[in-house]
């Protein structure tokens, strides 16, 4: 492996984003609009349809000791953000949004648990035909800000109709110093906008570097077309591949442990 | 190495224009976000063992603070390398 030879392929325009961004794969004419359906919004609309299916499909029998392994796995997963995140943040009324926190841990985790299953590959092994109809969907900003606005409402609501308005108005800052309440309500009020987009920002930035890492690697096997380098881009790319299993897990559980935290802090009045 | 990175360098250098230096900028930029964020990261890391070899005890519920502190950070990290990268991307024309 020459220096010369990578010098001339990193200028040779090998884009390591290209395998992660949404492309256009038809469009629908709805009145005077065009609208592009994306291979991400196909992955979104692939979660939705899993998740809706399969989880009542799963937890079917309904009896005190789970029956199989996956219905063992769910509600052990539902039973540990019950216990663990939502009723020590959330305290007694978090019974009332445990399906909104159930409901956001599954789907950030079957989205990025279906970004790392390379759909695009399998069906055109199955059918011959080059496609585009997978992609890490939650390596795209306007699914997780979508998500994430999903909190902002959520928080907002769930606390203007616990507190009432008046009251959630007056309690939204920290009890201080007559002095400060200017200054902490002007940085509470920045806070209320800037927590839902670092929500987003995490998440998105997370998937996005994890998969050109990925794409990066193999790609090394394009530009350098050598057996050496297919060793050792294999070896690094299931090394990466595990670690973002770990981060798919990982990033789940901090989207629903902060979107439980947020809907908490507003319930309770600071007092 | 060295060589790659000072031949990179050159060829950019010879390119006439302001842009460039957005890259290094936004280079140099990367590297002392990473800083920051590995020396926070180890801190909580290294109160974290500290706490669970005094307590064993709670070692659970520490290592899930620890988790959820160190992801916390790394949201900032992202959030403030996402900016260096729009700077490359932006910049460049």
């Amino acid at each position: 492996m020459s220096i010369i030879r990578l010098h001339s392929a990193v200028l040779a325009g090998f884009n390591p984003l290209e395998p992660v961004v949404s492309v256009p794969l038809f469009r629908i004419s709805v009145g005077g609009w065009q609208i592009p359906v994306s291979n991400h919004m196909f992955v979104v609309t692939m979660g939705a349809v899993l998740l809706v299916i399969g989880i009542p499909l799963i937890m079917r029998t309904k009896r005190m000791v789970a029956a199989g392994y996956l219905q063992n796995l769910i509600e052990s997963i539902c039973v540990y953000l019950r216990e663990e995140v939502a009723k020590p943040v959330m305290g007694m009324a978090g019974d009332r949004y445990i399906g909104f926190v159930w409901t956001v841990f599954f789907f950030v985790l079957t989205l990025n648990l279906l970004g790392m299953v390379p759909t695009e590959k399998i069906i055109m092994l199955l059918t011959g035909r080059e496609n585009r109809l997978g992609g890490p969907a939650t390596a795209n900003i306007w699914i997780t800000g979508a998500m994430a606005a999903v909190t902002f409402f959520m928080t907002h609501i769930t606390g203007i109709r616990e507190q009432g308005l008046w009251r959630y108005i007056v309690n939204f800052a920290p009890p201080v110093p007559w002095w400060m309440i200017p200054l902490i309500y002007f940085l509470e009020i920045i806070g209320a906008f800037v927590k839902p987009f670092v929500l987003a920002i995490r998440l998105f930035a997370n998937m996005i570097a994890g998969h050109m890492i990925l794409a990066t690697f193999i790609g090394l096997i394009f530009i350098l077309k050598s057996y050496g380098a297919v060793a050792l881009s294999m070896t690094f790319a299931v090394g990466q591949s595990f670690l973002e299993l770990f981060v798919a897990f990982l990033q789940a559980f901090i989207f629903t442990f902060l979107s439980a935290l947020y809907i908490g802090s507003s319930i309770q009045a600071e007092h | 190495m060295i060589d790659l990175t000072s031949s990179i360098l050159a060829e950019a250098a010879a390119a006439s224009g302001k842009p460039e230096l957005a890259l290094f900028g936004a280079m140099i930029g990367c590297a002392v976000i990473i800083i920051g964020a590995a020396f926070g990261i180890a801190l909580i890391g290294s109160k974290a063992v500290e706490s669970i070899a005094r307590q064993p005890e709670a070692g659970g519920r520490i290592s899930m603070t620890m988790i959820i502190a160190g992801a916390l950070i790394e949201g900032v990290t992202f959030f403030a390398l996402l900016v260096c990268f729009l700077a490359v991307f932006w910049l460049r024309g």
